[in-house]
């Protein structure tokens, strides 16, 4: 795993210690130079000052053991060639060179050499060269010695900064460890370092979602519970009166009712897992093109015997021809559910029109109606029907109250709008309208 | 007994209505909390079961405006709710007795006669006066021990005296009692329950208040 601590620390300490080499070798380089240049001048002077000098061989004393003797050495010729002096016996010295500075090489020893040519003498002085590098290298070695000793105290600094740093991060960690799917409060963001923020950030919209996610699915839960009781607490008294049933024709209307009864409970129960399962969450849209005339006639079919029952006319009204990308699936289920409301509630020997086309004008967008002759909604009820569970008071029929939610569900996904208007002459139009093909493209 | 059940589930209604009615009760069945407060204002009840999420007038805010006008009807929540709050809320509010759907007929009818008891003031479950003793669970009556056959308007005319001795009922407040909506009613039909009575349990046990209606004496 990696460690921002490690790395940070490598990365630290290397490029401390890749300043400190470069410190050490920049001042190698510029104090080797300056030594040159000092040094260089210092042959110069002390060739320019042998130039009076007279010398007798023998007056000068050997050097006795132990004596300190100096690095340079100089020589001297005269006109003839003659070395007239030489200022060390030194085991191999540079020879003649040519006038002015020169490197010399004796062996054993490099050599910066001065000659000069004055009245005839040849003045020539020596200095080995290992003296100037040896000055630059103390230099440089002096300039990287503290970076040096920094290095370790560097590194447990960074340590512990960088602890510190980190520790917001372990307290967050903390935080997200202490929650679960019943406690999804968000994350403080007070104290978080600016860095950190927008992580905190986006775990506080994930768990804010989450959260949304599970309330809803609890209140569904809640809802679906107490929407079952009605239908099963029927079922239960129908078994009961089918029970007690004194007679045969008694227990015969008796389990007539039962079996409405379980027909409700079972409807109630079949709506409530499609509705589950058209939940956002629960699917990915499918989208292929849909013919909303072949989905009408199949619908239309479906509910034409549930119809009959009813003696109400149940038909196709107008059918252009109109496709919309979608799920034909839940498109389908979304029909279904407006035609069945509308056979429902339609008084026997009414009439349900189901029309499917586009609209006139630029937009060209696609839709369906289901219109009746029914009683209506009331204008005041028009938004509270397509809440789960919400039943028309006094509307007599049992329902679901699952069937507009289902149909809100769906249109939304498929980015329709349903909308219930009153039909002139009585009676309800709901209508589904698609979005316009330019504006469905630029839809996400 | 006469019940009003205020329910708007269609199936629901029907067949509490059916079950009770088998239970020998007398009931009336309406499906809004407004039409409700109309019919307890023009008949008088001995029982009202209370279905809560109503419409027009909830079951709640019903029973509140009852318990305000003072009308002490007993009430039964019959309710999806079940909640520890809605039960505690219904009770308040003024419900002798609250039962969860889905429940069972027979236990609602218990329930219903031990309400009734309550509110005449009795623990036993019979009634017994003298020799008379009645069971009104089973609708078994006895004179010293012996079953007697009683038809079931007869039953209810009893009943409703025993419960309450020493109480005149006029004849048109048992008639309110044996017929619920729609239900004929034959004139002089007490008179001949109640002569059937006479005849079964003893000339002694009805009494006949003349000009205001009949009671049974305390004992």
């Amino acid at each position: 795993m990696s460690s921002i601590r490690r790395q940070l620390i490598a990365g630290l300490l290397f490029a401390v210690a890749a300043c400190g080499v470069g410190a050490a070798a920049w001042t190698y380089v510029t104090a080797r130079d300056e030594a040159n240049a000092l040094f260089d001048y210092h042959l110069e002077q002390i060739a320019w000052s042998m130039r009076d000098h007279s010398f007798a061989r023998d007056l000068i004393p050997p050097p006795s053991a132990g004596e300190r003797e100096a690095d340079y050495i100089i020589q001297i010729w005269d006109r003839n060639g003659l070395e007239v002096y030489l200022s060390r016996p030194h085991a191999r010295v540079p020879g003649f060179t040519a006038p002015g500075f020169s490197s010399q090489h004796t062996g054993d020893a490099d050599w910066r050499v001065f000659s000069a040519r004055l009245r005839g003498r040849v003045i020539q002085v020596a200095q080995p060269m290992q003296v100037r590098e040896q000055l630059a290298a103390g230099l440089a070695l002096r300039a990287a010695a503290p970076i040096g000793l920094l290095v370790p105290i560097l590194a447990a600094l960074v340590w512990i900064v960088v602890g510190r740093g980190l520790r917001p991060l372990e307290a967050i960690a903390q935080a997200v460890r202490k929650r679960d799917s019943t406690s999804l409060a968000p994350l403080s963001v007070g104290a978080v370092p600016v860095e950190l923020a927008p992580l905190v950030g986006e775990l506080n919209n994930l768990l804010a979602r989450l959260g949304g996610a599970l309330e809803g699915q609890r209140r569904f839960l809640a809802d679906a519970a107490h929407e079952l009781r009605s239908p099963l607490t029927a079922v239960r008294l129908q078994a009961q009166l089918a029970e007690r049933a004194a007679d045969a024709a008694a227990r015969g209307r008796a389990i007539v009712e039962l079996k409405g009864g379980v027909e409700r409970a079972t409807r109630t129960v079949e709506q409530l897992l499609t509705l589950a399962r058209q939940a956002p969450e629960a699917r990915t849209l499918v989208r292929e093109p849909v013919d909303l005339v072949v989905l009408a006639q199949a619908v239309v079919t479906e509910f034409a015997g549930q119809a009959a029952q009813k003696n109400i006319d149940l038909g196709l009204a107008r059918a252009q021809p109109a496709v919309v990308n979608g799920d034909s699936a839940a498109l389908r289920v979304l029909l279904a559910n407006l035609v069945d409301n509308a056979v429902r509630y339609t008084p026997c020997g009414g009439a349900v029109d189901v029309e499917v086309g586009t609209e006139e004008g630029d937009t060209r967008a696609a839709f369906v109606a289901v219109c009746d002759n029914g009683p209506g909604i009331p204008a005041g009820e028009r938004e509270r029907v397509f809440d789960r569970f919400y039943r028309v008071p006094g509307s007599g029929e049992v329902g679901s109250g699952l069937g507009l939610a289902l149909v809100r569900e769906i249109a939304g996904r498929h980015a329709a709008a349903v909308s219930l208007e009153d039909r002139p002459g009585g009676g309800l139009v709901v209508r589904l309208r698609f979005a316009p093909p330019a504006a469905r493209r630029a839809a996400p | 007994m006469r019940i009003l059940l205020v329910e708007d589930d269609p199936m629901i209604g029907a067949s509490v209505r059916e079950g009770l009615r088998q239970d020998g009760f007398t009931v009336d069945w309406i499906r809004d909390g407004v039409a409700a407060e109309a019919a307890l204002a023009a008949e008088p009840y001995d029982m009202l079961l209370l279905d809560l999420g109503l419409p027009r007038l909830s079951g709640n805010a019903l029973l509140v405006r009852l318990r305000a006008r003072a009308n002490d009807v007993p009430v039964i929540i019959l309710t999806a709710r079940d909640a520890v709050d809605d039960r505690i809320a219904g009770l308040d509010a003024g419900a002798d007795d609250y039962v969860v759907k889905p429940f069972d007929l027979d236990e609602l009818a218990a329930r219903i006669r031990a309400v009734a008891r309550r509110r005449a003031g009795r623990a036993a479950p019979r009634l017994r006066h003298g020799d008379v003793e009645i069971d009104p669970a089973s609708r078994v009556v006895t004179l010293r021990g012996e079953p007697v056959s009683l038809s079931p308007r007869e039953f209810d005319v009893l009943s409703a005296l025993l419960e309450r001795p020493g109480v005149v009922f006029s004849r048109a407040q048992l008639e309110a009692r044996l017929y619920g909506w729609g239900e004929e009613v034959e004139s002089n039909t007490v008179e001949v329950y109640v002569h059937g009575l006479r005849r079964k349990l003893g000339a002694g046990l009805v009494r006949n208040v003349r000009g205001v209606g009949y009671m049974v004496p305390k004992a």
